[in-house]
């Protein structure tokens, strides 16, 4: 399905959607995030890239898995899933939505994770194509996704200055139509046309790229004991930036946090974990099989461009460049990535 | 004004007499504004070596990591690591002199001159350059940079551009250094504790409000501990890495292992993180402002390391990081120290 929306009317689609929890990108300071939306007069959808992806709402930083009460006799034990109402997230990028379609690999297959599914399927994606990308370390092209790509979205949005050009691509999609009917037009052939024209402009003004990205994986396989890795990591702080803010990411751990020892109390908790940090892979009996910066950083290229790929036959990133942008030392995934593909040769 | 040329000359000479075992420094990326901190082992890496007012990073932070990987060598190489240093890095390496982490021989410091200036803030240089491409940014000679652009070359007051560190900085040339570029010029900065004023107007209920919003954000990704000079603890409270097991260590002593704060990044944990580093860095922090500029959620870390930082100079008359002979100020009493805080 596809239509024509008006700037003017998104806040009163919005309102149509009020059977729905409603995020959408707000500013605070100088940084984008996705927000809980009450007064969708207020959305805009003119921002550039959001600090955190929409990871952050499907797949949350802490989340309760179950409870438990003790008394005398026995222990009471409540699994805990997620009962707030279906939710839809504006202004998704389109790495940001493969980046979810990666993840339901891993929280998918033989077993399903019941936590993530439950927040997947009640929330409907509503993207924006990046005209133009929204940073200058945006590398999308070269990890097959593009500023326009309708992996895991339920709409796909253009901008075409006064109006938005939309694409439902799923059922959910279409509900969300439904909801605001009146509120969209037919779309005429000259709307699509510019809204190609739109994305391939963009597509163009994509300035980082790595190369031959497809010799990366076996590549790697060669380089484990390398000591490329020492020379590569020497500056790393080891901070959780690259990882926390990566949308493909999803590494947890899980804790009891008690509330009371007498009686016993508390919450099974799983929160974000991060293979940069060094009690990631700290063994009880005090060995760390990854014991520095260099086995870390290693871990974190080869699990998105070599067991990543065996096991899922894709890439685990998107292009995004948060890591590149935010790294504190400016390590860069894109020249780490040039160099192994050129090292000794 | 420092002289690049004579800076590689000298880092050329160092490298070759094997008066050091390698050099930190900054050199140019191939992409983005920012410098990378870059490790030159051999002679001809030296001419990568860059000095401008972008280099940001406090490299001090990296010798911590060098004695790390020595206590874990047999035979550790015992010659100084060379460190290119400017005014609030030495700082931090004085810190590290007074509390005897480091001694005065495992350095050799490449100093260098702020000149009257500091370093930018990257973000308000984008600003004011609205898209502009930056090809070069220097020293002026006049309390300004210059930005060569595409378009020609611009003249910007430092003090537009400058990090809001370097507006209270008390360092603009290294406190302490073997071989020093540049002038020994003291710009007057405004006063050290200006930008705590806005924090310290609000009522006990506003503050409460602005730091229970700000600390809300942190995703606790640990930036701002893992890039201070100061945080060289071998073990942080928020990771465990150092419980001793040994064969008879049993299951519940493994299990009942103290948990300083939880992993949930939620506000009370966040909280407990925050004020333990903060409290940790009174009277040793010398304000470099890194652990701001690298939050990737721009929580105004400063604001507390500056407010104890104010605390230690009123109440103990104590800067840290000017003299390595002076002991630290958790380390040392004087008799006329206030007592009235103990009940």
């Amino acid at each position: 399905m596809e239509k024509i929306l008006g700037k003017k009317s998104l806040p009163q689609w919005i309102r149509k959607l009020s059977s729905y929890k409603i995020y959408a990108p707000a500013k605070e300071g100088e940084l984008w995030n996705f927000k809980v939306i009450d007064r969708p007069e207020s959305v805009e959808l003119d921002f550039s890239q959001t600090a955190l992806s929409p990871k952050k709402i499907i797949f949350p930083q802490r989340e309760v898995l179950l409870e438990f009460n003790s008394n005398e006799n026995e222990v009471e034990v409540r699994q805990i899933l997620s009962d707030e109402k279906p939710s839809v997230i504006f202004g998704v990028r389109p790495c940001d939505a493969r980046a979810l379609t990666l993840t339901d690999k891993v929280f998918g297959g033989d077993f399903e994770d019941p936590y993530y599914w439950k927040r997947r399927k009640a929330t409907a994606l509503v993207g924006l194509a990046c005209t133009p990308p929204p940073s200058e370390n945006c590398f999308c092209l070269s990890v097959d996704g593009s500023p326009y790509s309708k992996d895991g979205l339920d709409i796909l949005m253009t901008d075409l200055g006064d109006r938005y050009f939309l694409e439902s691509l799923t059922e959910k999609g279409n509900e969300l139509i439904k909801a605001g009917r009146e509120l969209f037009q037919e779309p005429k052939a000259s709307d699509k046309k510019e809204a190609e024209k739109i994305w391939a402009e963009s597509a163009k003004k994509i300035k980082r790229q790595v190369k031959e990205l497809k010799k990366i994986p076996a590549k790697l396989k060669g380089m484990f004991e390398s000591p490329f890795w020492d020379e590569e990591s020497l500056s790393c702080i080891r901070c959780g930036i690259c990882t926390y803010l990566c949308p493909t990411c999803h590494c947890f751990d899980i804790n009891d946090e008690i509330v009371s020892s007498s009686p016993l109390k508390g919450e099974r908790v799983r929160t974000w974990d991060n293979c940069q940090f060094p009690d990631f892979t700290m063994h009880s009996s005090g060995h760390n099989p990854r014991p520095d910066r260099a086995s870390r950083l290693r871990q974190r290229i080869f699990h998105k461009f070599q067991y990543f790929v065996e096991r899922y036959q894709n890439f685990q990133c998107t292009g995004c460049g948060r890591c590149v942008s935010k790294c504190p030392v400016r390590i860069d995934i894109i020249e780490v990535l040039d160099k192994v593909r050129d090292y000794g040769s | 004004m420092v002289n690049l040329e004579e800076l590689k000359s000298e880092a050329k000479r160092i490298l070759k007499e094997g008066k050091v075992k390698y050099i930190i420094g900054y050199a140019r990326d191939t992409n983005g504004l920012l410098p990378k901190p870059v490790f030159i082992k051999k002679e001809e890496e030296a001419d990568k070596l860059i000095w401008d007012p972008t280099c940001v990073y406090n490299l001090t932070r990296f010798i911590a990591d060098e004695k790390r990987k020595m206590a874990r060598e047999k035979k550790p190489d015992q010659r100084p690591v060379g460190l290119v240093i400017k005014g609030c890095d030495s700082r931090a390496l004085v810190v590290l002199l007074q509390e005897k982490f480091i001694n005065r021989g495992d350095v050799h410091l490449i100093g260098v001159s702020c000149e009257n200036t500091g370093v930018i803030d990257e973000r308000k240089l984008q600003k004011k350059l609205k898209g502009k491409k930056v090809e070069k940014i220097e020293f002026g000679e006049k309390e300004n940079f210059i930005i060569t652009t595409p378009e020609g070359k611009i003249e910007i007051p430092a003090s537009e551009i400058l990090a809001e560190r370097c507006l209270e900085c008390k360092a603009n040339f290294p406190v302490v250094s073997d071989v020093l570029f540049g002038e020994k010029s003291k710009r007057k900065a405004e006063s050290p504790f200006k930008s705590l004023e806005k924090i310290e107007s609000l009522s006990a209920e506003e503050r409460w409000a602005f730091w229970k919003a700000e600390l809300d954000k942190c995703i606790r990704c640990y930036a701002c501990r893992s890039v201070c000079p100061m945080c060289y603890c071998d073990e942080c409270v928020v990771d465990t890495i150092n419980f001793a097991v040994t064969a008879d260590t049993t299951a519940e002593e493994k299990a009942q292992k103290i948990k300083w704060l939880e992993k949930s990044p939620v506000a009370s944990e966040n909280f407990i993180y925050h004020m333990v580093r903060a409290i940790h860095l009174a009277g040793r922090c010398i304000d470099c402002g890194e652990c701001e500029r690298v939050c990737p959620l721009d929580i105004p870390l400063r604001f507390l390391n500056k407010y104890l930082e104010k605390q230690a100079k009123e109440l103990f008359g104590y800067e840290p990081g000017f003299d390595p002979e002076q002991p630290s100020l958790v380390a040392s009493f004087k008799d006329e120290d206030p007592q009235d805080f103990i009940r």
